[in-house]
């Protein structure tokens, strides 16, 4: 997708926003609607590191739970106002996310998955005893102010407000990677998912680009991390458990991550079995999983790779035609 | 005296008590192709290794334009002009080909990488599918593009592993005739690690003989085909 369509998508994306919000009166459709955007920004956070980094994290919670803990943290310290302690949170995240990047996207297939697992749950567990610091099992609330960005917190976590803002947030975050996957440093990183050793033998030290995309994908989980303390004003260890990586990973995988907008779609499938079907089948999960086999089983590229062969298979096929003669 | 591009001192590759490579002396002259020759196993692969860098030496030194570049890495070789091919065919399947040849020309610092990359793949006769993804190409196809990836940035040496591997007697005639032409007119000199005979007896103006991990002849080719030891190790009495 060029520049211009990407940003058109965007805007048409925006306005989309826009109309949901007019045309959903209920708050609790917009504030289901809201989680699962929020998780939609998460699964993104994971997809972009499979998609650029061909490397499946099973502990992304510790972004995600992270950036609710520090929040709160920072906000009980009261450091600095809160927008600066949000801006403050989502950097020292990215930061934390690219040093340990360094250590860990050396570590090939299976074992960096296991060794994501293992620093989550070592944060997990830190979180459930550190009483005095986290609240401990209980969790702890999130103190926003009165007023944040010139708006009153009250007003922001109205449902449809609170919707608008995680909506806008994932078109922007999503906007702001695709024009980064299509600038040079998308496709070092391609290059050295493709073929790590060949990427070397063009010039390309292949630590780095991998890193970075660790710590871009632990930025987006991070942001998703906020938007959720922001709806919900309270952080538990829940949020930094295994499980919920595994989640997120179901949705980008029943999402799809050869392409972008492929997680977010994920989510959205997700709530829509967990709100929906789960109202009428208690075991809703179990049909979730007949619906993941079946998506891996006939779409290893997820729900969105199946539509984007079903919408462009026959150009593709086209193009080889003209190719080979 | 002679200016060498390359020059391999006494390279020794040894995995615990297996010498895969031991005491080896290389050189190349600009311009020069210099044929590597000798059966499988004799060590031929993992000397191109040593040289890039791949493999760590356990004696010796590479010297690369005069500059010793034994303790230097892969990325470092490969800036200062020391380039290779794979014997398995290594490219990036799910980038279109044009794409993948300006960004490894961009990585070797060229300017003007598309105009590099441009000339690059024309001289390979792959720009026509510059658009398409990697893994689209025939297999003759994605060999030179393998080439085209270490051709960028105009490298002063290029280890070739086994270029013409799976290719049908008309490509590996064409590639031939690529080789000796870049040489001559990209001033490149190459390694050719190769087991089509015709080949490399064909476009080599020196050729070295290897038998388990050492250099059993070297010198012009009719020299090394008469030479009685390669005859019974290598090229059997009917050569």
């Amino acid at each position: 997708m060029t520049l211009n369509r990407s940003l058109l998508a965007s805007v048409l994306a925006l306005l989309l926003g826009v109309a949901v919000v007019s045309g959903v009166t209920s708050g609790t459709v917009l504030s289901l609607f809201n989680q699962a955007i929020v998780y939609a920004v998460f699964a993104l956070g994971i997809g972009v590191l499979l998609k650029q980094n061909g490397m499946v994290s099973f502990g992304h919670a510790l972004y995600f739970g992270s950036a609710g803990y520090l929040l709160g943290i920072l906000l009980q310290l009261q450091l600095a106002s809160a927008e600066t302690i949000i801006v403050l949170t989502l950097l020292i995240i990215t930061v934390t996310g690219f040093v340990f990047g360094l250590v860990i996207v050396r570590v090939p297939g299976v074992a960096f998955g296991m060794l994501t697992l293992a620093i989550g749950q070592m944060f997990y567990l830190t979180a459930s005893r550190a009483r005095g610091f986290t609240g401990g099992a209980d969790g702890m609330n999130i103190d926003w102010p009165s007023t944040l960005f010139g708006m009153p917190v009250s007003q922001i976590l109205k449902p449809g407000t609170m919707f608008l803002i995680s909506w806008t947030t994932l078109v922007i975050v999503m906007f702001l990677v695709a024009c980064l996957l299509r600038s040079r440093f998308g496709a070092i990183t391609e290059a050295v998912r493709d073929n790590e050793e060949r990427a070397r033998f063009i010039g390309i030290s292949t630590l780095l680009p991998r890193a970075s995309v660790y710590a871009l994908s632990a930025l987006i989980t991070a942001i998703a991390g906020v938007l959720s303390a922001l709806n919900t004003g309270f952080v538990s260890p829940e949020n930094l458990h295994w499980s919920l990586s595994g989640m997120a990973l179901m949705m980008v995988v029943v999402g799809g991550f050869k392409v972008l907008w492929g997680p977010a779609l994920g989510a959205v499938v997700y709530f829509i079995f967990k709100d929906i079907l789960g109202d009428y089948a208690t075991h809703w999960m179990t049909i979730f999983g007949v619906v993941l086999i079946a998506v891996i089983v006939f779409s290893p590229t997820g729900i969105a790779g199946a539509l984007m062969n079903w919408l462009f298979d026959k150009p593709k096929a086209g193009k080889q035609a003209a190719h080979s003669h | 005296m002679t200016d060498y591009v390359l020059q391999a001192e006494d390279v020794a590759i040894h995995y615990g008590g297996v010498k895969a490579v031991d005491g080896v002396a290389l050189t190349l002259e600009k311009g020069q192709i210099r044929g590597l020759i000798g059966p499988n196993g004799a060590g031929k692969s993992t000397v191109i290794d040593a040289i890039t860098g791949r493999r760590k030496l356990t004696r010796g030194k590479v010297v690369l334009r005069g500059e010793d570049v034994s303790e230097m890495g892969v990325v470092e070789r490969r800036m200062r002009g020391l380039s290779r091919s794979f014997q398995r065919t290594s490219i990036f399947g799910q980038m279109l080909v044009g794409k993948q040849v300006e960004l490894a020309s961009h990585k070797m610092g060229v300017e003007d990488s598309h105009a590099d990359a441009k000339a690059v793949l024309q001289e390979l006769d792959l720009w026509r599918v510059a658009t398409i993804e990697a893994q689209e190409l025939g297999y003759g196809e994605q060999r030179r593009l393998d080439l085209a990836l270490a051709l960028v940035g105009r490298p002063s040496v290029l280890l070739l592993d086994e270029p013409m591997a799976g290719l049908s007697v008309k490509e590996s005639l064409d590639l031939a005739q690529h080789l000796k032409r870049l040489t001559s007119s990209w001033d490149v000199s190459v390694l050719l690690v190769e087991h089509d005979m015709d080949v490399v007896f064909g476009i080599s103006d020196v050729v070295t003989v290897f038998e388990l991990g050492r250099v059993i002849s070297s010198g012009e080719p009719s020299a090394v085909r008469a030479d009685p030891r390669v005859r019974e190790a290598y090229l059997g009495s009917a050569a």
